[in-house]
């Protein structure tokens, strides 16, 4: 059995303005897979070209072994996708929609949609348009996870989320991943939450993946350095790849150290003083390294 | 039918406290071991039940696990679960003893930097058993 639930090999989507790829993403079955870049990174087109809304110029997307053209009917079986897009308002009332949504998806798992109702706070007789943003957001979670896809693709799913509601989504989530064959793939700007509950992350910029695995060992791989050079010596110049001087001040310098690369052999070389290695936060070190393309290194 | 084991409790786990999360709950679960709350052969709930108990990704309390394993604290049997080592207790005893003494290391280090007399140093360490009691 393939081990990996979506594979994109190659991915090419080009606008006018902006191309996104080649891309490569590779999200392991069972896992929580979070999808982060900056804004226009390309995350929404990566996520829409899936689900075959707008034609890929070149690539492979393959969910569950099914290709996302010649499949689609199957891959949009088991696959749901939640947005921020999606407006349910013409059903007028909660209950309505989860009716008419139900009606196209033999898996609907009714017990678990009325858990969902009473967890995500929702009402049958609610009427979607007095919802507020977030308990819109909860309803569009709740049409997608009731149907219990073996692939749920979510953008931004927590974005208007209260820091209760966030948790109650992402205990959800890893309720529906428990079983190892169900596989939640998220894009988000919500990096705190990502760094606790996604087993995996992929980091687009600019449209390509810069880095991509599991996340502990993302996180484990850089550190900000602190060091001093060496009375009279400057830093030899250019840095090699996998230092990034972040700041420079006298002798005293600051750096994302990739402790996978030849940077920490080469500080080392250069004789640096006091250095100090810190932990990153996903979220620091997603700063650091936007940061590093913005410099053109 | 049998009963239901007894539910894992742990200390809580989280970003805020020190260290990486997989270690916190490496921690969490030797204290658990080697103050006598979770006894050699019990049961250990699986991975994918503890991630969502604890609010955390399965990586992580996968990576915990293995991190235990490798210690000799708890063991895995196929198709059966995890459960607690013969010897986890000592193991886990032993692990505790080994993160006093480094912590004790530093702290004798912070208090030499900032120039305190090994003498002095002892009278320091009395004092801070006394307030534990």
């Amino acid at each position: 059995m393939n081990p990996n639930a979506i594979e994109i090999r190659g991915l090419v989507k080009r606008y006018p303005a902006f191309t996104l790829g080649p891309v490569d993403l590779t999200v392991p079955r069972g896992a929580i897979y979070g999808l982060i870049g900056p804004n226009g990174a390309g995350k929404t087109t990566a996520l829409d070209m899936i689900f075959g809304l707008g034609r890929n110029d070149a690539g492979a997307i393959r969910v569950l072994e099914c290709d996302h053209r010649a499949d689609e009917v199957a891959l949009k079986q088991r696959a749901a996708y939640a947005g921020p897009d999606l407006n349910f308002q013409v059903w007028g009332r909660v209950g309505k929609a989860v009716r008419f949504v139900r009606g196209f998806y033999p898996g609907w798992d009714d017990a678990y949609c009325a858990e969902l109702m009473r967890v995500f706070d929702l009402g049958a007789q609610d009427r979607i348009a007095t919802l507020s943003f977030g308990a819109r957001t909860k309803l569009s979670l709740l049409l997608a996870l009731a149907r219990r896809p073996d692939v749920l693709i979510l953008d931004e799913p927590t974005t208007g989320l209260d820091a209760v509601s966030k948790r109650q989504v992402f205990s959800e989530l890893l309720k529906a991943v428990e079983d190892g064959e169900h596989t939640v793939l998220i894009s988000s700007h919500g990096l705190t939450d990502l760094e606790r509950f996604a087993d995996h992350i992929g980091l687009i910029r600019q449209g390509r993946m810069l880095l991509e695995g599991r996340t502990d060992e993302i996180v484990e791989r850089y550190r900000l350095a602190e060091f001093f050079t060496p009375d009279g010596a400057t830093l030899a110049n250019p840095a090699p790849a996998g230092l990034t001087i972040l700041r420079g001040d006298g002798n005293r310098w600051r750096a994302l150290l990739d402790q996978k690369s030849d940077a920490p052999a080469w500080l080392e070389a250069q004789r640096v003083q006091n250095l100090t290695l810190t932990r990153l936060t996903l979220e620091d070190l997603f700063v650091a390294l936007v940061k590093e393309q913005e410099s053109g290194q | 039918m049998t009963p239901a084991p007894k539910p894992v409790v742990i200390g809580p786990i989280s970003p805020a406290a020190g260290g990486a999360l997989y270690q916190q709950i490496v921690d969490r679960i030797k204290r658990e071991i080697a103050e006598g709350r979770l006894a050699p052969g019990a049961a250990l709930p699986s991975f994918r039940q503890f991630a969502e108990e604890l609010l955390v990704s399965v990586i992580t309390v996968k990576r915990a696990y293995e991190e235990l394993e490798r210690d000799g604290i708890i063991f895995r049997r196929q198709g059966l679960g995890t459960f607690v080592a013969e010897r986890g207790h000592d193991r886990s005893r032993a692990a505790k003893l080994a993160a006093a003494k480094e912590l004790l290391r530093d702290g004798f280090r912070e208090a030499t930097e900032a120039g305190l007399p090994p003498h002095e140093l002892l009278d320091l360490a009395r004092d801070i058993l006394k307030e534990k009691k």
